[in-house]
């Protein structure tokens, strides 16, 4: 299949040591992108929804400086308007990082942005617009690189608006190369969410969300919709990566989202949040090395809902930072043991918060508000911001804020981090 | 990707001219033949959506003519089917007509109990099955259209909905589209694309979601008594007569719409509008959790109030009152009522035994019916036949 990094291409990324296994926020990128950021990021893009009444009203990519002792240290120095509100939402780099590709889940529109040529003003450089007639997919979310090749994960489908999806191979031109369905036999709901590939053993991994009638509803609706209610996810799906087979689906309750692999060497598991039952489930291979998913701790008080959103892995794998939306909270779970993880620490970020995003380093983590238009919370508690914190091990401490109402923005929803190219690989 | 039951239609009603009626018709009105032959006709006719095939739609089994002046073209059909599920005549492209009435679901949605439209705003209530639409004289739930041509302009134009901010930019645009501009042409010589014939040919294209034909009426009006079992008849005994259901749902001596062409107050909307502090949420399978949504800071849904029919006439006695649905392939639909706050047919029937919403303006045809389990389950098979 012309979609699939090649045998060939694995191999010399392993071989050649080109590859640390690596896929912190910095940590959660794909372990096929070049130029991770080991040393001090220097901008922070942000995927923003346009809100109504709020500046124009548009999406846009707001470029934030967080070089420290900058001028213009944590202030909007860029901001790109789109046009529309399409449900803006998660953003991934090309695995040569000179490209961010950020797609929206309501229109399924996605844009291209130039980073690399000056990280400081991102350039619209392509828009994809006929996702959902050329595939039949709908709500492009994850975007994560292949060589040479970007692999897309929706979330719905243009028949029914329901969670059966599919996921969609790119090229780095934008061009559509090939669609591999999310698989509906042996236990698969054909739901999708995230992607996380561990090449190392050939293993990819997939979540399960919801369809576009859930993600688009306004969430108190929702939760009281009993024939709504019944659309989540509730798998996962080990795939032979190379082959782009599923190999099993495990059986992952509650919406399970965002997927990290641990990235220390030799430590093959990954980590994911059900959103709904506020749990976190450890993938992992038993004694019989077959591949089981399964709930190693609480997030929370599951019976309040606190819907466990975002989660970052530090890149030792050693703890994990997991926000909860409803009650505004970043908790930090400590994974020495990750059969067992603990809560071992906890802060109020805002009235609600949903992304989380720590330096390779783990020293400086950023939070922003927007989980989705019609689920944030609404008037006094709809709250829309960005908040960079320095963390030393013992408390997060406040660097700055961007309040996004009060600068005309909209909803704070993905981060990414650029430098310009030198910079990139110092540690 | 193709939407498959879009494509077997398509098949179906492409070739409208050559091809021979649909055998599910002529199937209907011989309902002779043994073995096999039985059982691919029994399976036929279960799946049988007459969908336009012949010049005129012929009705199939159990329905009344289709007006000429809906029915259209074969043409028109096409036309209208291709505008029906075009997802570009909404202004940012996700909705067409086919999203909210999807056709492998009733051409309604089980997707959620409000309908779902312009970037996520909640309708105030649940898509209707369009099956037989034709033949329903007064639309939506409230009755305040009464021309299925003019009807569409409603979703069209609707900021929650399609959310279209005028309308000439849109025929101007379908005038300039390289197949939509000849399609029109060769569909309304002279006229070609106008607010009148985009509504036209989408009502044409929904006056051929003809369902009929069935096993209820090989056996109610075909005279071949086996076409439903034993506990379908009990079914449809007690639809007739101790349950009273015909009174609105009105069957008639060759046909039957299942509608009186009128609206009745039967408390559903009344009985939504009392909500609880708790409530019983499904997190997944099998996992529920009683959950406290005020306290959790979800009490305050986007969902706005709804009064009926009442909003039309201002009739005190049209309170909270619905137009009576036709049940022809209600099974496909669920969830059920015009707020969708039914989700099963079971609790439907459960809803109309206990004697409907208690409220001041209630039909007085609605009362608590005595029906044993038996009985409630005999409705539920027999409204699973039509
Ligand atoms: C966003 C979802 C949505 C879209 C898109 C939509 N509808 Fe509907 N439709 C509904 C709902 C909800 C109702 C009931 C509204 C009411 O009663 O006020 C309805 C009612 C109707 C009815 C009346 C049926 C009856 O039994 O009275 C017809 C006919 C209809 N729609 C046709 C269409 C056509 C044609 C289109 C495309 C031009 C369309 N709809 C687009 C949700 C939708
Ligand atoms: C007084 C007139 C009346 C009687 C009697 C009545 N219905 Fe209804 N029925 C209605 C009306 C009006 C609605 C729509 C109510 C709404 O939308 O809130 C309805 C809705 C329904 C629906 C939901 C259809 C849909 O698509 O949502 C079903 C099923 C149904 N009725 C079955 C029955 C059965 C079975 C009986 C007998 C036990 C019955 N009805 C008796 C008037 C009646």
């Amino acid at each position: 299949m012309k979609s699939l990094p090649s045998r060939a291409v694995l191999c010399a990324l392993l071989l050649g040591g080109a590859f640390a296994p690596a896929i912190a926020d910095e940590t959660c990128n794909s372990p096929f992108m070049s130029g991770l950021i080991k040393g001090q990021e220097q901008y922070l893009h942000v995927w923003t929804l346009g809100e109504k009444g709020v500046g124009d009203g548009s999406d846009k990519l707001v470029t934030i400086d967080v070089v420290p002792g900058s001028a213009t240290y944590g202030k909007v120095i860029h901001t790109i308007a789109v046009g529309g509100r399409g449900e803006a939402h998660h953003m991934g780099f090309t695995d040569d990082r000179k490209y961010l590709w950020a797609g929206r889940l309501d229109d399924s529109k996605i844009f291209i942005f130039d980073v690399g040529s000056d990280p400081s003003t991102p350039k619209l450089v392509k828009t994809v617009d006929n996702l959902a007639e050329s595939t039949g997919y709908v709500g492009p979310h994850t975007f994560y690189a292949l060589p040479g090749r970007m692999l897309v994960q929706a979330l719905s489908n243009k028949k029914d608006h329901g969670g059966v999806t599919g996921l969609i191979t790119y090229n780095n031109a934008g061009e559509l190369v090939t669609t591999t369905p999310m698989p509906l036999n042996d236990g698969g709901d054909g739901y999708g969410y995230d992607i996380a590939i561990n090449p190392a053993q050939n293993r990819m991994l997939t979540s399960s969300f919801t369809g576009w009638t859930n993600y688009m509803m306004d969430l108190s609706q929702l939760i009281q919709d009993d024939s709504a209610m019944k659309n989540f996810g509730n798998t996962m799906v080990m795939w032979d990566l190379k082959a782009m087979k599923p190999l099993k689906v495990f059986s992952v309750p509650g919406a399970p989202l965002e997927i990290r692999w641990a990235l220390k060497p030799g430590a093959n598991w990954a980590i994911t949040a059900g959103a709904l039952t506020s749990k976190l489930y450890l993938i992992k291979q038993d004694d019989k090395n077959e591949w089981q998913a399964k709930a190693v701790a609480d997030v929370g008080d599951p019976s309040k809902i606190p819907l466990p959103v975002d989660i970052s892995i530090s890149s030792d794998a050693s703890s994990l930072w997991v926000n909860t939306f409803m009650d505004g909270t970043a908790r930090l779970f400590d994974l020495s043991n990750p059969e067992a993880p603990k809560q071992v620490y906890a802060k109020k970020i805002g009235a609600q918060v949903n992304m989380v995003s720590q330096s390779w380093d783990g020293k400086r983590v950023y939070f922003t508000t927007s989980l989705l238009a019609n689920w944030d919370k609404k008037n006094a508690d709809n709250e829309q911001f960005l908040k960079g914190y320095s963390w030393d091990g013992k408390e997060l401490r406040e660097d700055f804020v961007v309040d996004f109402h009060k600068e005309g923005l909209g909803r704070a929803h993905h981060m990414k981090f650029t430098a310009r190219a030198q910079k990139a690989e110092a540690p | 990707m193709s939407v498959l039951p879009f494509a077997i239609r398509r098949s179906a009603a492409t070739k409208p001219s050559r091809s021979p009626p649909p055998a599910t018709l002529r199937v209907a009105t011989s309902p002779q033949g043994g073995g096999i032959a039985r059982v691919l006709q029994a399976l036929a006719l279960l799946f049988c959506v007459g969908h336009a095939a012949a010049e005129d739609i012929q009705s199939p089994l159990g329905l009344p003519p289709v007006p000429a002046m809906v029915a259209g073209t074969p043409a028109m059909r096409r036309l209208g089917e291709k505008l029906f599920f075009d997802r570009s005549l909404s202004a940012n492209g996700t909705l067409s007509c086919a999203m909210c009435h999807i056709p492998a679901q009733g051409f309604a949605s089980n997707q959620s109990a409000l309908s779902i439209g312009m970037e996520g705003r909640s309708l105030r209530r649940n898509a209707p099955s369009l099956y037989n639409v034709a033949f329903k004289k007064f639309l939506f739930h409230d009755g305040r259209e009464t021309d299925l041509a003019a009807q569409v302009w409603g979703p069209l134009l609707a900021a929650d909905e399609m959310g279209n901010s005028g309308i000439g930019p849109l025929i101007a645009r379908l005038r300039a589209d390289v197949e939509y501009g000849p399609l029109f042409e060769a569909s309304f010589p002279g006229e070609g694309a106008t607010m009148m014939t985009l509504g036209r040919a989408i009502a044409a294209y929904e006056a051929a979601l003809l369902r009929g034909g069935g096993r209820f009426d090989r056996a109610v009006y075909g005279g071949e008594r086996a076409a439903l079992t034993p506990q379908e008849w009990k079914g449809y005994e007690l639809f007739i007569g101790k349950a009273g259901c015909a009174a609105c749902h009105v069957l008639g001596p060759e046909t039957a719409l299942f509608t009186d062409q009128s609206w009745h107050n039967t408390g559903v909307a009344f009985r939504s509008g009392a909500t609880g502090g708790k409530r019983l949420v499904q997190l997944a399978p099998g996992v529920l959790q009683n959950v406290d949504i005020a306290a959790i800071g979800l009490a305050q849904t986007g969902a706005p109030n709804d009064v009926g029919r009442f909003e039309i006439t201002n009739a005190p006695t049209d309170r909270w009152a619905y137009t009576t649905p036709m049940l022809r392939g209600v099974s496909e639909s669920s969830p059920y009522m015009h707020d969708g706050s039914l989700r099963t047919l079971a609790e439907v029937i459960e809803f109309y035994d206990g004697g409907g919403g208690a409220n001041p303006s209630l039909d007085p045809k609605i009362r608590p019916l005595g029906l044993t389990p038996d009985e409630k389950a005999a409705i539920v098979v027999f409204l699973g036949a039509l």
